[in-house]
């Protein structure tokens, strides 16, 4: 954040557009960054454009990351290292996340009712419970929903990951579901016509397709097709699009992918990077793995470092490119992890208190808000429930989680879920 | 039993023209066979062309691919009558609500369905047609039984419960599957009633490759709560787990009951080392005994494991072998038993009901444990319970989840989550579903039979709003977007001559590729290395992967059936795009829209596999009149003959476009395209 303001001040508006957009590539950009370099200059409070949510899936254990209990016997092979906060200890693998924990504001009271993954994700995602009868949206689309897409090409939300138990738009426009990249490498496959294949074709056939199926639509014309029906669109669209690009990261040099790391995270937080880049408005990148019921100690060897390597990356990268101030990065998981080490030397399930994490834009670096108990078992002070969690969120972001937005069944919701933003985290 | 082809032969592949695409460059000539269709095909196309597709897939099977339980015919009156009780209870609750049934299906709505939802793929042009000019009365129900014998049958409901207990290779590295994989096949095949199989599963002792039933306990290995939580959810459609850290908030159950239940299956081990053989009906005092005894007797073996166990770690840490081998050798020491043992509550319990870490005594949830099982150990009588006759919760769970899988909507929905609060939108009904599945003596394959007999049924699909607040009345199944092993399989079809050309490996084979005695007298480090390396020849994953592409590949795709793919496929695979599970949680398949498959639809390999020469719609279009082509292509992809308007347009459309190749090309990419065709009226 210094760098950008540093730039600011010497560099006319034009001079960083040029420069940033030299930075990326080429790839359409300036809308994305014009609106917050406007809020920025003006003097208003920064709020994020961007958001990036990474999730960690399986549930993250506290006391190995950012809520180390050091000289507890609950506290097992995990050992400490100091970070730039005074009196904050993470656990040892997040090395490089120490040095930046400045720019971090980490949460470590959450506490949460839901033991199960898929109820959990369920949770953090959409700020509600699961239940039967509605399916909510999660964070992201609400953010499009209520911020509106950036670049026009694009898909305004991405997730890079599996997304099978994504809740995804909910109840919102079908348009608003994220779309999934599966392998980060790969980007978004098959937006080519094949050779042989000419536009003029190829705009026939979908044509075809179209009359065939008029009989069928207007049988079954429901949410359930109309989902399908928005999606060929935008897939007709973004074939066409040049921005398309920003989805390959073979574009980035070998040292670039080297700081992220060559694990799942890393390149999707070097995608995300790039998506960010480009105009996405919203990308979550899912990394999964945490769920160590087993040799904890030895999996969060493997874990951690992955995790460390990506996330600082991708901060640096960030505030380099003048962009921190204007994307939110959040590191998210849907519980903790038993301080009891089980009889396999690992941890179970322990939705009781656990630990997350916020950063860039709207976020107050440095600060550490809430505390568990000497054994990591329960909040100690200022509990925070998810709905606060996301509403700061939805504050960070500026916006309205307090109005009331309606679901098609009449029932009201708030973004965020209805909970109080932690002024404290935020900038 | 009775054995059967995979379908009515079909041509081999051959040397055709209709380079429905001119993409196809020239190369080595194939071998021309003898099918009349191909021959004609050939003829009509009038050049030779190179056939790009693996060889395996394009011919056809010389024999049965799989022997599956005969349906007994002689039963078709008691279906019909058991079909018209459930249309009966559903037009009672029609009439109610003042709704009405939804339009009849016509046959080739019908033979659709019926192949989706018995086959898990669509029928062929020759399927379709052949039923469609059938004019016997009973040609539904002759189509059903067919179907209900049929190696596709047994591929569908393979991936049905692959997705709820969530089956893949190597669901933890090591943990080696493939016995257990081959024996939930075997036991769909052989049609075992579903209480025998559960039980079976709850109970089983052993190595896997002696026993592949104790594949299921072993799912959950070293996560002995969750594996209760699990199997309550599965086979009694009950969510306990919060349970496990706390009382219920949503429900009545306590964590005490959660530790009284887990306490049943709380002795059992998976690891092999000096532990006595089990033997029901000893007492405590005899089974200390026994352990004492077996422990001297084995003192030998466990030596023997120990050094081998150690050499194999330094030859690890010195990089001389990797990190498999220490897996391999796991998998051989991992065995079944149950064992006495005492299950402690948490040493935060926090209710007054009880102190911490005090030994629980184990209790079901509801019930008695049947009188006959009382003598067994803790496990044998949970399976007794949870799988008995009286536990009526068992077979209304079955029911209920056999229901939506037919109709589309649970009964109760979400069907793990029966509670007071969460009534079935039809009860009655679904207590008439539960006897059923008791009075077919747990027969699922009979169960699904009835259902898909009813009238109801047979009617057009419906929509269905999950967020209605009014209940769905079933006037017809729900709308459906095929799973994407349907959409897989259907796509495979319309491809490849011989979707069998390969299956998984039977658990026979597996075995001796697998097995090592590390307590057999002579058994060294090395006897294990060369075993190990072997193994990693014929079933390394990767290596396995590696063989499957190389065979039966194309353009990156293994053109085999989904039931018979290694799991979990990589998250871009077509079919993980159209949400397959990761087989990681229960149920975890999917059917929303995402733009990646549209994508792959419009522009990937596997749409285009279709377009090339010696693929079975190519062949079928080439083997006709070119003024058929519409039809046929109708035929094959959406299973019924266009309509009169759009026949002429669809003909026009070929006429006019540069070739009529592409012409036939564009169509074929058009009607994969349609939403028609991912769902199922």
């Amino acid at each position: 954040m210094t760098r950008q303001h540093h730039w600011l001040d010497t560099l006319s508006r034009r001079e960083v557009f040029g420069r940033v957009a030299r930075a990326t590539l080429g790839v359409g950009l300036v809308p994305a960054l014009s609106h917050q370099l406007e809020a920025a200059a003006d003097g208003t409070k920064p709020h994020a454009k961007n958001i990036i949510y990474l999730m960690m899936q399986g549930a993250m254990s506290h006391l190995d990351t950012f809520d180390p209990k050091p000289g507890r016997d609950e506290q097992g092979e995990t050992k400490t290292i100091p970070t730039k906060t005074p009196g904050i200890v993470f656990g040892q693998s997040l090395e490089k996340l120490a040095g930046l924990s400045d720019r971090l504001a980490v949460v470590r009271s959450l506490t949460t009712e839901t033991g199960a993954h898929e109820q959990g994700q369920y949770l953090m995602r959409t700020s509600y419970p699961m239940i039967n009868s509605i399916r909510h949206p999660a964070f992201g689309s609400w953010a499009v929903h209520a911020m509106g897409k950036i670049s026009k090409d694009l898909p305004s939300y991405v997730l890079v990951g599996n997304g099978n138990d994504h809740p995804g738009a909910g109840f919102l426009d079908p348009s608003l579901t994220p779309v999934p990249v599966a392998d980060p490498t790969k980007g978004l496959e098959n937006t080519k016509r094949p050779q042989y294949l000419s536009e003029k074709n190829f705009d026939r056939r979908l044509a075809l397709a179209d009359r065939i199926d008029r009989d069928f639509k207007q049988r079954y014309a429901g949410r359930q097709l109309d989902a399908y029906n928005q999606l060929y669109k935008d897939a007709v669209r973004l074939m066409g699009s040049v921005d398309l690009q920003a989805f390959d990261i073979a574009q980035e040099k070998p040292e670039v992918r080297d700081r992220y790391g060559d694990s799942k995270i890393g390149l999707g937080c070097l995608l995300a990077r790039r998506l960010v880049e480009s105009g996405v408005r919203c990308i979550e990148v899912e990394f999964g793995g945490w769920d160590m019921h087993r040799d904890v100690f030895d999996e969060m060897d493997e874990k951690g470092p992955q995790l460390d390597r990506a996330m600082a990356a991708l901060l640096e990268d960030l505030e380099q490119r003048g962009l921190l101030a204007s994307t939110l990065v959040v590191l998210a998981t849907e519980f903790g992890r038993t301080p009891r080490i089980n009889e396999n030397a690992g941890r179970d399930h322990h939705p009781g208190v656990f630990s997350c994490v916020l950063a860039g834009a709207g976020v107050q670096g440095g600060a550490v808000y809430g505390q568990s108990d000497e054994r990591g078992f329960r909040p100690d002070k200022d509990p925070v429930s998810v709905a606060d969690f996301n509403t700061t969120i939805a504050a960070a972001c500026g916006l309205p989680y307090e109005k009331e937005f309606h679901a098609p069944n009449g029932r009201p919701f708030k973004i965020g879920g209805g909970g109080k933003p932690i002024s404290a985290v935020l900038a | 039993m009775t054995t059967h082809l995979v379908k009515p032969p079909m041509p081999r592949a051959v040397t055709c023209l209709l380079v429905l695409l001119s993409l196809l460059a020239v190369g080595a000539k194939p071998n021309a066979t003898g099918s009349a269709k191909a021959a004609r095909a050939a003829k009509r196309a009038g050049q030779q062309q190179p056939i790009k597709l693996p060889a395996a897939v394009l011919e056809e099977p010389t024999g049965p691919v799989m022997e599956v339980a005969a349906i007994d015919r002689s039963r078709r009156p008691q279906v019909a009558e058991a079909a018209g009780e459930i249309d009966r209870l559903l037009a009672k609750r029609w009439k109610e609500n003042q709704v009405s049934g939804s339009t009849p299906l016509d046959d080739s709505q019908f033979v659709r369905r019926i192949y989706l939802e018995l086959a898990g793929r669509i029928p062929t042009f020759d399927e379709t047609t052949a039923f469609l000019a059938d004019t016997s009365a009973s040609k539904r129900a002759a189509l059903i039984d067919e179907l209900l014998e049929s190696p596709d049958f047994v591929s569908h409901t393979y991936n049905f419960w692959a997705d709820i207990l969530r089956l893949t290779e190597r669901p933890q590295k090591d943990v080696f599957f493939e016995p257990y994989l081959d024996w939930v096949k075997r036991s769909i095949a052989a049609n075992r009633p579903y209480d025998q199989w559960v039980h079976e599963m709850l109970t089983a002792d052993g190595k896997i490759w002696e026993n592949p039933a104790t594949g299921y306990q072993l799912r959950d290995k070293g996560m002995p709560l969750p594996y209760v939580d699990n199997t309550v959810r599965v086979f009694l459609g009950t969510q306990i787990g919060c349970a496990q850290c706390h009382d219920h908030p949503f429900d009545s159950w306590t964590q005490h009951q959660f530790y009284e239940l887990a306490a049943f299956t709380s002795g059992t081990r998976m690891r092999i080392g000096g532990m006595p053989e089990k033997k029901s009906g000893l007492t405590k005092e005899e089974m200390k005994q026994a352990m004492k005894d077996s422990r001297q007797k084995n003192a030998e073996s466990i030596r023997q494991i120990k050094e081998i166990t150690q050499q194999a770690q330094q030859q690890i840490r010195a990089k001389k072998a990797d990190n498999g081998l220490r897996f391999f050798i796991n998998a051989n020491l991992t065995s079944i038993s149950s064992q006495p043992g005492k299950l402690l509550l948490p040493h935060d319990y926090q209710y007054d009901d009880d102190k911490p870490l005090a030994a629980v005594s184990p209790k079901v949830l509801w019930g008695d444990i049947p009188a006959d099982a009382e003598s067994l150990d803790r496990r044998g009588q949970f399976a007794a319970w949870l799988t008995s006759r009286d536990n009526r919760q068992f077979s209304r769970t079955i029911a209920n989840r056999i229901w939506r899988k037919v109709m589309g909507v649970g009964l109760v929905e979400p069907i793990d989550d029966f509670r007071e609060d969460n009534p079935a939108s039809n009860p009655e009904l679904l207590e008439h579903l539960t006897d059923l599945v008791l009075t077919l003596d747990f027969d699922l394959r009979e169960f699904v039979r009835v259902l898909v007999s009813t009238s109801t049924y047979q009617r057009r699909a419906v929509l269905h709003d999950p967020t209605s607040p009014s209940p769905f009345h079933f006037t017809g199944p729900a709308l459906k977007r095929l799973t994407a092993e349907q959409l897989w399989d259907s796509i495979v079809v319309l491809i490849a001559h011989n979707e069998w050309a390969f299956q998984r490996p039977t658990s026979a084979a597996f075995e001796k590729a697998a097995e090592i005695d590390l307590t057999a007298a002579g058994t060294s480090y090395e006897t294990v290395e060369k075993a190990y390396n072997s193994f990693q020849d014929a079933y390394g994953i990767r290596q396995y992967r590696t063989r499957l592409q190389k065979q039966y590949g194309f353009q990156g795709q293994v053109l085999v059936r989904a039931s018979e793919l290694p799991g979990p496929l990589p998250l871009g695979h077509f079919l993980r795009q159209f949400g397959q599970s990761d087989r990681e949680s229960i149920e975890g398949s999917r059917t929303v829209a995402t733009v990646p498959q549209i994508l792959s639809m419009f522009n990937g390999p596997i749409t285009h596999s279709m377009l090339v020469p010696g693929s079975v719609i190519h062949d079928e279009v080439m083997s006709h009149e070119p003024r058929q082509a519409v039809d046929v292509i109708f035929l094959a992809i959406l299973s019924h003959r266009p309509s009169a308007e759009d026949r002429a347009f669809a003909t026009q459309e070929i006429q006019s476009a540069d070739t009529p190749q592409a012409g036939v090309g564009n169509l074929i990419w058009a009607l994969l395209n349609t939403r028609e065709f991912i769902f199922i009226q």
